[in-house]
């Protein structure tokens, strides 16, 4: 497999003419990755999911030669939301649409230079390897966005046994406000998908990001996002990891100046042998910020979930007030779930905490539901779904929190 | 209607009923009175399909063998227990489970299934009849509500689903004065002549609001003395210690 990668990283580096500059920023990226490989379990962020292992037993190639063909692509993924959009098929911008707002103050743009880096993180490295192309969208300064804008990624049905990188830039300025929601329709072939996103959200601005990954498909997915907060802005986050085959949700959020908030709440709802993880870090840089993260997963079947949060205080970030909690119930005696929640604490003035439980759902509860005639498995998906519907509550957008219950199947 | 016959029920090898016999006709109202530990709990337990026991004796309810079937089909032919602790279901709004339940029993009686608009109807009548704050109802089943708001809960939900038998495990347990007037009302409110009662409580208090027709004593797992009215009183009387 390395050396068609390695095939595939010359005729791509051949076909692109590539400043030298950004010609040695890919070529070093590609080393590291050579050098390193997938990760694997001894990488301590890896330790729950081995991704080495688990690309050598799912794959007997990858190839990331760049499709420039679109083919038979299932668009009819319909929203039931007025929403503005931007279409990516295969990774790449096929349809952009902000009729809801003044176009003057939301901005798209492709933009082809990266600045120089080199991750410990191998996938990073790959995907800065590849990126050529990537997207930025800029809400400027004192601009609050009227609807939501959906970033719907489809997959081509034709491909397989192919590698996808892409990147996707989020900025908003001082005083904005925007609500993203992320929904894939992907195909039911083995692909590796690997996707980054660079946040900024700037003072006084509002995120909220709605994860989406509810569509059954066959993909191995890794999603790394780096969010800076500036002062007094927020992050509203939420994963919903349901339908791929594999996911790693990986975050690394910065509270880099005071008064800066962060709520990430996440279901992990998995069947059959699906694994997927959530990785977190909260960074807490600066005084008087707050996080908040709820993670609840239900594990049927053969799956496996793993979720790995950290909170790091700095010296300097007096008054901290971190909050971590994960609940699982596994729904049988082969499902798996491991949780690693971990507090690093260098100041000495702040409110920090975590939890983590894991468990069978309550064998008396079901008693009492079947009692008023509900069946075993009616009873079960009741309380499960009840399980993770505190989890949904927590949606402060109506019209989403709504969409994502429908998705759900959870009924009012 | 329904017809226990020398019911024996034993659970990690400890016996617990032995060899209760009782029989329930249409539109009676029978209160089993007992100490702690005497079986009621298990009784009603069993009577509604609780799993965990195991059972000897035979059971009937309607003239079919109730012991073979599941919990939910207990329910589906009209049997209903109010639990001494209702069990709180977080993140399930009580409309939700409500509705849901009615329609598990209509559809398993082959009835039409209500609608949302037929199910709120029936809900708001229900409500009003049993002067229960409709409020409550659009909060998570059972979650944070007083110890008064849960047993009035299992009052609407037996009032919702007409059972023919409604098994009341110590729900005068944790009432007040107010709450217990309440809940006896809602009873007394669903006695006619084809709905039967098993009332199971410690106190005599509970029979002065619901009048039953007669009244057993369970003592170390069998009934040892039935009678009317008048043996709760004289039980209240002599305490459960003495009675023979």
């Amino acid at each position: 497999m390395e050396n068609n990668i390695k095939l595939n990283f010359e005729n791509y580096l051949n076909e692109k003419n590539f400043s030298s500059s950004q010609k040695e920023i890919k070529e070093d990226n590609f080393d590291n990755f050579i050098k390193n490989g997938f990760p694997n379990k001894r990488i301590e962020d890896w330790k729950f999911s081995d991704l080495k292992q688990i690309i050598a037993t799912n794959f007997d190639n990858i190839d990331f030669s760049k499709k420039e063909k679109q083919s038979n692509i299932d668009e009819n993924l319909t929203v039931d939301l007025e929403h503005n959009k931007i279409v990516f098929i295969d990774g790449i911008i096929s349809k952009i649409d902000f009729s809801y707002e003044n176009e003057e103050k939301v901005v798209v743009e492709q933009n082809s230079n990266l600045e120089k880096e080199l991750s410990e993180n191998s996938l990073l490295n790959l995907n800065t390897a590849f990126v050529s192309d990537y997207t930025k969208i800029l809400v400027k300064s004192g601009y609050q966005l009227k609807k939501p804008l959906i970033l719907f990624n489809f997959l081509s049905n034709d491909l397989n046994n192919i590698g996808l990188n892409a990147r996707l830039d989020i900025d908003l300025e001082d005083d904005a406000s925007l609500n993203v929601i992320n929904i894939s329709n992907e195909n039911l072939n083995n692909n590796f998908l690997n996707f980054r996103q660079k946040i900024n959200i700037g003072k006084n601005s509002i995120l909220k990001n709605y994860n989406l990954d509810i569509n059954e498909n066959s993909n191995f997915k890794y999603s790394f996002k780096d969010i800076n907060l500036e002062k007094n802005s927020h992050l509203e986050y939420f994963i919903l990891s349901k339908g791929s085959k594999f996911l790693k949700h990986d975050i690394n959020c910065s509270l880099n100046r005071e008064y800066g908030s962060v709520v990430l709440n996440g279901i992990i709802d998995l069947n059959e042998k699906k694994h997927h993880e959530i990785k977190t870090k909260i960074n807490h840089n600066e005084e008087n910020c707050k996080s908040y993260q709820l993670i609840k997963s239900t594990l049927n079947d053969n799956s496996k979930g793993v979720y790995q949060g950290k909170i790091y205080v700095n010296s300097k970030a007096q008054k901290t007030d971190g909050y971590q909690l994960s609940r699982a119930l596994l729904l049988n005696d082969k499902v798996e779930f491991n949780a690693k929640p971990e507090l690093e604490i260098y100041a000495d003035d702040v409110k920090c905490s975590h939890g983590s439980t894991s468990g069978n759902v309550d064998e008396d509860s079901i008693f009492y539901l079947m009692s008023r005639g509900l069946s075993y498995e009616q009873s079960k998906k009741l309380l499960t779904n009840g399980f993770l519907n505190e989890v949904i509550e927590k949606i402060t957008n109506d019209e989403v929190k709504l969409l994502v219950k429908k998705l759900m199947g959870i009924n009012e | 209607m329904l017809s226990i016959e020398s019911l024996k029920a034993k659970i990690d090898d400890k016996e617990i009923l032995k060899g209760l016999n009782l029989n329930i006709n249409p539109g009676e109202v029978h209160a089993i009175m007992g100490p702690n530990g005497s079986g009621k709990s298990t009784l009603s337990n069993i009577l509604s399909g609780k799993k965990g026991y195991e059972v000897n004796g035979s059971v009937t309810f309607e003239g079919q063998n109730l012991l073979e079937l599941e919990t939910e089909e207990r329910a589906h032919k009209g049997i209903f227990l109010a639990f001494q602790y209702p069990l709180e279901i977080p993140g399930v709004n009580t409309n939700t489970f409500l509705k849901t339940s009615i329609n598990a029993i209509k559809k398993a009686r082959g009835e039409k299934e209500l609608d949302a608009i037929e199910f709120l109807k029936l809900i708001k009548q229900k409500s009003l009849e049993l002067k229960f704050d409709e409020k409550i109802l659009s909060r998570q089943l059972n979650v944070g509500f007083s110890g008064g708001e849960k047993k009035k809960n299992e009052i609407l939900q037996m009032s919702i689903l007409n059972p023919k038998l409604s098994i009341l495990d110590e729900t005068d347990s944790g009432l007040d004065i107010d709450a217990l007037r309440i809940v006896s009302e809602g009873v007394n409110s669903l006695r006619n002549k084809e709905n039967s009662f098993l009332i199971i409580t410690h106190y005599q208090r509970l029979l002065d609001y619901i009048k039953p027709d007669f009244v057993h004593v369970l003592k170390n797992g069998q009934i040892i003395k039935s009678g009317d009215y008048e043996l709760a009183k004289e039980l209240e009387k002599v305490g459960y210690e003495d009675f023979n």
